[in-house]
């Protein structure tokens, strides 16, 4: 210690032994200032940097010349992450004492390494960041920040404190406890982080509160505690775990959620991967069935037409074909002819045969040489075969046996068509009978084929009868 | 209860390294010793200034 007035180095006397100045309270101050750095030192080693750096302080309030206490607060200022702080004391350590000051290798620490130096400004940079997202309540982009920060300079305690204050912001207690052990391991009795270490246990435990100390005394005889790194780990002693029931019920509750994730999840949208098909397939076989519909529809039409014609071509068949097979009209014709040759005479056979041919249904299909023999037939034998049947004919009509008359007249006009009477009398018969239709057509025919006659005015005069009574 | 907001204005702007320089000269580096000796100086004057008074009003 040296004269504040001439410079001299003091003894143990109260005045300047050199300029007689009264040093009492001026050394008082130097041991204050030195008190407060002891004190500095002593919370320092038991890492209370909060109260190191408030003794430090005082400590160099007192006196600015305190090298030790400038060069320690430095020191606590580092390994609190506050780099800018602690270099600011050595600077100034330095500047005091140019010569034999440790400041001067913590200096040259720090700017030695440029990658170092650069690190430590983008942390204060990031920091800084972070803390304006906070302003801005951009929080989120805060935390990631922060996170950065710490990556970079892990012993930065306002850093661990505000990521600590975002996290109790957003209710991540665990997280916020996290952070503000970090923040105890570093400065163990910063009060800010005690504060809010206190606030994250209330809210993490808020129903035990007061029983907390007697509970951790029984915690303490059922646990093991010990430091991995810089977690906590709590094991818990003589605890059985129950695998038995516990292991069916929870074995029972994945295989209900399983069955639940697969009804609700997987097996509505198989079914409905299955219906998609389904719905293809039947898409395709509902236009075959279309197509196959329009084929049977038209085969359908076809056979209903070849049915008809096979209706048409029997009932053409039935009038040439015989219940033995044969001809019909050709071989009545020729059984005809085979009784004429035998016996010319006997006519009567001869037209029974000719009488059932039905000459009217042949039409144009008969050939040229049946027409010709039936003709043939019909020309040798008709007139007599005429005067026959008109014979018996008009004496059935005599009697008034009209139905009889009938057929007999018609056949007998049939055979000689120049027989008038023949076709009057049938047409009699026929209006007699009750046949108006007939009658009026057999009428006409008198009329028309036998004009002038008695015949046919009488004719014109049963027509307008017939055709007045309608 | 922590306010978030309260707490937050706590929180304060770190220096860069390139504001240390103007953060060291701007630093109050004035202490007690200071005060001490600038008290003692300003008696001392204070003390001679009223002796010359006293004797050039004895004079």
């Amino acid at each position: 210690m040296i004269c504040y007035n001439c410079g001299c180095r003091l003894s143990e006397h109260d005045f300047c032994t050199g300029c007689g100045a009264d040093v009492s309270v001026y050394k008082r101050i130097m041991y204050i200032s030195n008190r407060f750095y002891n004190d500095g030192l002593e919370k320092a080693r038991v890492r209370d940097l909060t109260g190191a750096i408030t003794s430090l302080r005082q400590s160099l309030k007192f006196n600015k010349n305190n090298i030790e206490a400038r060069n320690l607060l430095g020191l606590v200022y580092f390994e609190m992450g506050e780099v800018v702080a602690a270099l600011s004391e050595w600077v100034i350590s330095k500047n005091l004492r140019p010569k034999k000051n440790i400041a001067d290798d913590y200096i040259e620490m720090i700017q030695s390494n440029q990658a170092r130096l650069d690190s430590i400004n983008q942390t204060i940079k990031k920091y800084n960041q972070a803390l304006l997202y906070c302003n801005q309540e951009s929080l989120d982009l805060a935390v990631i920040q922060l996170k950065k920060v710490l990556s970079l300079n892990p012993k930065f305690v306002r850093a661990h404190q505000l990521l600590a204050l975002l996290y109790i912001s957003g209710e991540e207690w665990d997280k916020a406890r996290k952070e503000l052990n970090k923040c105890i391991q570093i400065d163990a009795n910063n009060t800010t982080t005690l504060r809010y270490l206190q606030e994250v246990e209330n809210m993490l435990i808020p129903e035990e509160g007061a029983k907390v100390s007697s509970k951790k005394k029984n915690q303490t005889k059922d646990v093991i505690k010990y430091q991995s790194g810089n977690e906590t780990i709590i094991q818990p002693v003589n605890v059985k775990e129950s695998k038995g029931v516990s292991s069916l019920v929870n074995m029972g509750i994945g295989i209900i959620i399983g069955i639940a994730i697969a009804c609700f999840l997987i097996l509505p949208a198989r079914i409905q991967a299955a219906k998609a098909t389904i719905n293809d397939e039947l898409r395709v076989v509902s236009e075959q069935l279309d197509a196959k519909t329009a084929t049977i529809d038209e085969m359908e039409q076809q056979v209903n037409d070849l049915t008809e014609q096979k209706a048409k071509l029997e009932e053409d068949l039935e009038g040439y074909v015989g219940t033995d097979g044969a001809l019909q009209a050709t071989d009545k014709l020729l059984l005809a002819a085979d009784a004429y040759l035998k016996n010319a005479s006997d006519i009567v056979t001869v037209s029974e045969y000719l009488d059932e041919i039905d000459v009217e249904s042949l039409g144009t299909s008969a050939s040229e040489s049946f027409t010709s023999l039936y003709g043939t037939l019909t020309g040798l034998i008709g007139p007599e075969l005429a005067k026959n049947y008109y014979d018996e004919g008009y004496s059935d009509y005599r009697q008034e046996k009209f139905a009889s008359a009938i057929p007999k007249l018609a056949k007998a006009y049939q055979y000689d068509e120049t027989n008038g009477d023949a076709l009057f009398y049938l047409a009699n018969s026929y209006r007699r009978n009750g046949n108006d239709d007939k009658a009026k057509e057999a009428y006409a025919k008198v009329i028309e084929l036998f004009p002038g006659t008695e015949k046919a005015n009488r004719s014109e005069a049963y027509l307008a009868e017939m055709n007045n009574a309608n | 209860m922590i306010n978030f907001e309260e707490e937050l204005k706590k929180f304060h702007l770190s220096l860069e390294v390139e504001d240390a320089e103007e953060a060291i000269y701007n630093q109050d580096l004035t202490d007690m010793a200071d005060i001490f000796v600038k008290m003692i100086k300003d008696m001392d004057h204070e003390t001679t200034v009223h002796n010359e008074s006293k004797r050039q009003i004895e004079e």
